[in-house]
């Protein structure tokens, strides 16, 4: 295969390229007139329903504690407390969480794009005795639930004096076996006669994989890119448990704080839907932008069970 | 042959920056745990004491660890079968011929993109028993309120909900590819042999979506296992146990009871269960899964 097939490979993975044969101006029978508009109705009214949650943690973060209380809810609040917002921001350092959020998650995306990508060229492009089980190893780790081994990754990061600490932080979540699944499905679509003749013109495998191969992968490493930002701005768990300090709480360990908190002093819930508003708003924002690339993730990661 | 060395060592090198972290917070922990789970420690005394199996037979002769694999295989089915069919029926909805299905598709997916913590503590309000909006719709449709996260029968049955509402656009998007990649040919060739929509489903659709199908359920079977977050705001494995699964069991030993070897125990369990069930899946992809 060569790059303009990959090319192709790649283009061809846009969503939405599917239902657009169907668009001609054909006549189309009554029964079937009936049949799409029940479907639209189901369609929006289940659009609806998933996403009320979100139109309800927003409209809930604008009523006055007297009016959240009442029942049967209202549907759209009587007066808007936007203070609301300011009183849930203001009330914990939630900019300091974001910020370390989207801090520790922007660093373990610069990382993993390096060794990911080095990872995945190896095991596509390189020649070595340990190459299969090295890729046996990666598939593995897709089976291994990663939960379940905290507890002793918690005592390592211990001996390694990494509790409590942005290091921490970042360098335990600095691999990913989806990340270097991904890059390896990318990198085995491009052909392997460029590397030869990056190699014929004496440049090392260094530079063919950062100058020739990456500009190739482009949208691959964007999908990546994308998918880890958001699993480690959500990131709860792991990071809750290796510390300790209020000032390295990640935005949802913060924002399970001030609901625990704000449960302590008379449920204050029209604030806490306002922080959980504000904790989802940024990725929203960013999925109402990036949709496209963030759902190519499923066509790449549906791959997986092909090889 | 340096060359060859040379070309081995390079290539070492090259896998090195990942390779190290996979060992170091993956497959070492891995091995370490198990040792644990033959072990008994607090976090605390300078030694850890080898028990053998005694946290094994502690924790198969205990109600408790009943109670949690029970939950963990209620929440494991109530959760991936519901967002495998319904994901495939939404797939399937949107999958005909309708113009500008992008926004209900968008709408249907945002779920997965954002933090669980904050959607969970949402869906706490929605299950407030008092005023909150699920016992305004039971009593729509004639059912008296139920307690939901205070109840141990319905708390379960709560978090279900969040984790199926949060997954299900996510493998609509699968089913959806799955969908589109079908041979047009053949659907029309059936079509043509005058086989109506649920022979072309049951005999054309469904075994070539098959991998999607198998993928999906040992994604969403190693997910159902690790839940954590859901359950740590919503109920916090409680009340009585009733949402406690092996791994909020496993949670509680290890940081709330400093009980390391038990923890472990649970843990090795754990992903033996997720072993077993992906070699399960592998066996029975071999009889029934199609690939094109």
């Amino acid at each position: 295969m060569n790059i303009t097939d990959s090319r192709k490979v790649e283009q061809e993975r846009e969503l939405g390229r599917g239902n657009k044969r169907e668009r001609s101006g054909k006549i189309v029978p009554v029964g079937e007139q009936i049949g799409r508009m029940i479907r639209y109705v189901v369609l929006v009214v289940v659009s609806l329903a998933m996403a009320f949650p979100f139109y309800w943690m927003v409209t809930s973060g604008l009523k006055t504690n007297d009016e959240i209380w009442r029942f049967p809810p209202t549907f759209w609040p009587e007066s808007i407390n936007w203070s609301n917002y300011a009183d849930a921001w203001n009330s914990a350092p939630f900019a300091r969480y974001m910020f370390n959020s989207i801090f520790v998650a922007v660093c373990i995306c610069v990382i993993q794009v390096v060794n990911a990508s080095m990872m995945a060229y190896a095991l596509t492009h390189m020649k070595f005795r340990l190459k299969g089980p090295f890729t046996a190893m990666v598939l593995l780790g897709y089976m291994i639930p990663t939960t379940a081994v905290y507890l002793p990754s918690y005592m390592i990061l211990n001996e390694l004096h990494l509790l409590d600490s942005y290091a921490g932080l970042i360098i335990s979540n600095s691999v990913s076996v989806f990340s270097i699944f991904l890059l390896r499905q990318a990198f085995m679509q491009v052909s392997h006669e460029l590397v030869e003749a990056g190699q014929l013109d004496g440049a090392s495998h260094f530079r063919i994989l950062w100058t020739i191969m990456s500009p190739l992968i482009r949208s691959s490493f964007a999908v990546m890119i994308l998918i880890t930002f958001i699993e480690q701005y959500n990131n709860y768990f792991w990071p809750m448990l290796i510390t300790k300090d209020p000032d390295l709480r990640l935005v949802s360990a913060g924002l399970r704080g001030f609901f625990v908190e704000g449960g302590a002093y008379g449920l204050a819930w029209p604030q806490i839907m306002a922080a959980s508003a504000f904790t989802i708003a940024p990725l929203l924002v960013l999925f109402a932008f990036a949709q496209k690339t963030i759902m190519q993730s499923v066509n790449m990661s549906a791959g997986v069970n092909k090889n | 042959m340096r060359l060859k060395a040379f070309r081995e060592g390079e290539a070492i090198l090259f896998t090195l920056p990942a390779l190290v972290p996979l060992l170091v917070f993956w497959f070492g922990p891995l091995g370490y745990i198990v040792y644990l789970s033959f072990t008994e420690w607090d976090f605390m005394s300078p030694e850890k004491l080898f028990v053998g199996l005694e946290n094994y037979t502690y924790l198969l002769t205990h109600a408790d660890f009943y109670q949690a694999l029970k939950v963990t295989l209620l929440f494991g089915f109530g959760t991936v079968i519901p967002i495998i069919v319904g994901g495939l029926a939404l797939a399937l909805l949107m999958n005909s011929k309708l113009r500008s299905t992008g926004l209900f598709r968008a709408m249907m997916f945002s779920p997965w993109v954002t933090p669980t913590v904050a959607v969970s503590i949402a869906w706490s309000w929605i299950f407030e028993p008092d005023v909150g909006l699920a016992n305004l719709l039971l009593g729509w449709i004639g059912i008296s309120p139920v307690g939901w996260l205070q109840d141990s029968t319905w708390a379960l049955v709560a978090v279900m909900i969040v984790t199926v509402w949060k997954s299900i656009g996510w493998s609509m998007v699968f089913y959806l590819v799955a969908l589109r990649n079908l041979p047009q040919d053949l659907m029309e060739a059936a079509a043509i042999d005058g086989a109506n929509a649920w022979d072309k489903f049951r005999g054309i659709t469904l075994p070539l979506i098959s991998p999607t199908t198998l993928f999906l359920s040992i994604i969403l079977t190693i997910q159902s296992l690790q839940a954590y977050d859901q359950i740590n705001v919503m109920t916090q494995g409680g009340p009585a146990g009733s949402t406690r699964t092996l791994l909020y069991m496993y949670y509680q030993s290890a940081f709330e009871s400093f009980n390391v070897g038990e923890a472990s125990a649970i843990a090795v369990i754990i992903i033996l269960i997720c072993v077993l069930l992906s070699g399960l899946s592998f066996l029975l992809s071999r009889r029934l899964v199609h690939y094109s």
